[in-house]
């Protein structure tokens, strides 16, 4: 589906606010047809990139290609890309009809293929209520904005961005304001949305599990650096430094030394794992994930440590396990009560080591 | 007991007396506009005698229609002139947006004589001759802090993303600002109307310094028929004056209310 046509190419481009330089040289390119998210805790520069794209903002420095062209400096209103807000962002003065043919009435005839007004108004008509299907939302042409839900002001808003038929479409945290059951439909339902009209995506979120279910490449962002650019399968499974294991699920992020290739040393233990390349003795972080911990008779652990608490999850029961003086975070499906010894092991190619993060703000 | 009983007596009369010393003056005198008798010592029976030779009187009538006419266009212009320049202060950058409002709502709070007489100086020192269109500039000067005070708000409430969103859409700025912001705005727009508008009607002050005897407002009339001794007729127009007032202040007030429901 997605093709290797790079759509959008964002070279050098960096962001400074007065004294505050919220993006640092951000290299990245977008393909035609692909969902990418930008995922990142607040304040690490996402929204800031996606303002760029839509033209609100002027990079510092750096260009934003858009098929090979520079488009810098072209205003929001001259490009082929639409923007899903926030909040919505509706227009309260107009009915629901007329939020979405807000972007069609502005257009002339021609650019319709129609050749005169009266036909235009009947083109328009026709993809209003074909995009009113598509959210779902039919028969609400004549509703106020003010009397939806939350959700159903977000279908208008997506509705409203797509009818004008974007290249691009950015999303900025679009279902931060939808409560649980009604954010994981609509992930699926833009997702097949996506799919359906082979238009490019770009969604910011903060939610890692937002990302990780609908996305077709994952940029994870921190302090205005982009950490890793990947598949989601990849990002979860091979993170690539402390940051991005930490962000992307739950992690047991320990101080350790390598050894040699393929031999780490930490909680004074020696471990074999699959990493190579590393300087010997390098101290470097090691992350296991909590489901990658198994539990094990005491006697026969390469670990030992005390169950302190446990909680039921759902599918699963979370245990915190001192050793030493680390407390593990451990996930599994067998409960051991708390007051237990336990030993836990971990097979190879589940400890995954990383470089230290520079120090740095 | 006897002394919460002590109490709320002590507070019904309290309160009696701060309504008695607001009103009792203006109630005296609407009184008076329907009293048969020239006197004021003296009750002499219900008439509507002083309302009817008001409309009937062409120097009160001319000065009605002088009154209605600067309201109007002060009120047109001074919308017009504080919207636009609201929406520019609230793009600017936070600071100089804030010293820019302060400076402008200052003038309300100005004595209404030191306006009258500043504005007075400035005609004669630009040679213009006081009547009735220097008095239209004064009144669009001190209308215009109340249409930013009522439109700031709105503007304040506004989803940013709203004259984003448009841009987004294919709107040029321009094409924007009256597609989205100003229909966004409107109830504001209008309620700084309606009191620029009440605050025209309401001038005396300020027109009495910034007009001549040539082009009298209803103000002027009935300060200047003060000094030939008061007719009835006089307090039948202030009477009808305060009631107009009265009724556009309520109008205003249950507009804003509905505002800040919705």
């Amino acid at each position: 589906m997605i093709q290797d046509t790079r759509l959008i190419e964002i070279k050098g481009v960096s962001k400074s606010f007065g004294d505050t330089q919220v993006l640092h040289e951000m290299n990245l390119y977008i393909r035609k047809r692909e969902f990418v998210t930008l995922l990142g805790p607040s304040g690490c520069g996402k929204t800031t990139l996606l303002r760029i794209l839509g033209g609100f903002e002027m990079p510092t420095t750096g260009e934003v290609l858009f098929k090979g062209k520079d488009m810098t400096g072209i205003p929001p209103y001259k490009r082929r890309i639409n923007t899903v807000f926030q909040k919505y962002a509706l227009f309260n003065h107009l009915n629901v009809y007329d939020n979405i043919a807000f972007g069609l009435n502005l257009k002339k005839p021609e650019q319709l293929g129609c050749g005169s007004r009266a036909e235009m108004k009947a083109e328009i008509a026709r993809r209003v209520t074909r995009m009113l299907k598509l959210v779902k939302m039919e028969g609400y042409e004549k509703r106020s904005t003010n009397a939806l839900s939350g959700g159903q002001q977000q279908r208008i808003a997506i509705a409203r961005a797509l009818v004008n038929e974007p290249e691009v479409l950015l999303l900025d945290e679009p279902l931060g304001a939808l409560d649980l059951k009604l954010r994981k439909e609509m992930q699926l339902e833009l997702k097949a949305m996506q799919q359906q009209l082979g238009i490019t995506f770009i969604y910011v979120t903060h939610d890692q599990e937002e990302a990780l279910t609908m996305s077709d490449t994952i940029v994870v962002m921190n302090g205005g650096r982009i950490q890793q650019i990947g598949d989601p399968k990849g990002i979860y499974d091979e993170p690539k430094n402390a940051f991005v294991a930490d962000f992307i699920g739950e992690s047991n992020i320990i101080d350790g030394v390598m050894l040699e290739d393929d031999l780490v040393k930490f909680s004074d233990t020696e471990f074999q794992c699959v990493d190579e390349g590393f300087a010997t003795n390098e101290p470097v972080d090691v992350v296991i994930r909590p489901e990658d911990i198994m539990i094990v008779g005491e006697d026969v652990g390469m670990l030992t440590g005390v169950v302190e608490s446990v909680i039921f999850k759902g599918v699963h029961y979370e245990m915190m396990i001192r050793s030493g003086d680390y407390r593990w975070k451990v996930q599994s499906t067998t409960m051991q009560p708390a007051g237990t010894r336990v030993g836990m092991t971990i097979v190879p190619y589940n400890i995954h080591i990383m470089h230290k993060l520079p120090k740095e703000a | 007991m006897s002394v919460k009983r002590g109490s709320r007596i002590f507070r019904a009369v309290w309160m009696a007396l701060v309504l008695v010393f607001l009103y009792a003056p203006i109630l005296v005198m609407i009184g008076l506009s329907f009293n048969a008798s020239v006197s004021r010592s003296q009750w002499a029976g219900f008439t509507l005698r002083w309302y009817g030779e008001l409309f009937r009187d062409p120097v009160i009538l001319g000065a009605l229609e002088t009154t209605l006419e600067v309201a109007v266009i002060a009120t047109i212009a001074s919308t017009i002139i504080g919207t636009l320049g609201v929406i520019g202060m609230h793009a600017m950058k936070k600071g100089m947006a804030d010293l820019l409002i302060n400076v402008s709502y200052l003038p309300m709070t100005t004595p209404d004589i030191v306006t009258g007489v500043s504005l007075m100086l400035m005609f004669l020192f630009a040679k213009v001759p006081l009547g009735k269109w220097t008095m239209i500039m004064a009144h669009i000067a001190f209308d215009i802090p109340y249409v930013l005070f009522s439109v700031m708000p709105k503007l304040r409430q506004m989803n940013p993303n709203l004259y984003e969103a448009a841009l987004d859409l294919g709107c040029h700025p321009m094409k924007a600002l009256y597609k989205v912001i100003i229909p966004e705005i409107t109830p504001g727009i209008f309620t700084g109307a309606m009191l620029a508008f009440t605050m025209s009607l309401d001038d005396f002050v300020i027109s009495y310094f910034t007009s001549s005897d040539m082009y009298p407002n209803l103000s002027r009339i009935v300060y200047s028929s003060t000094k030939l001794g008061v007719k009835p007729t006089m307090y039948a127009l202030s009477t009808l004056m305060f009631v107009s007032i009265l009724l556009l202040l309520i109008l205003i007030n249950r507009r804003t209310k509905l505002e800040e429901l919705s």
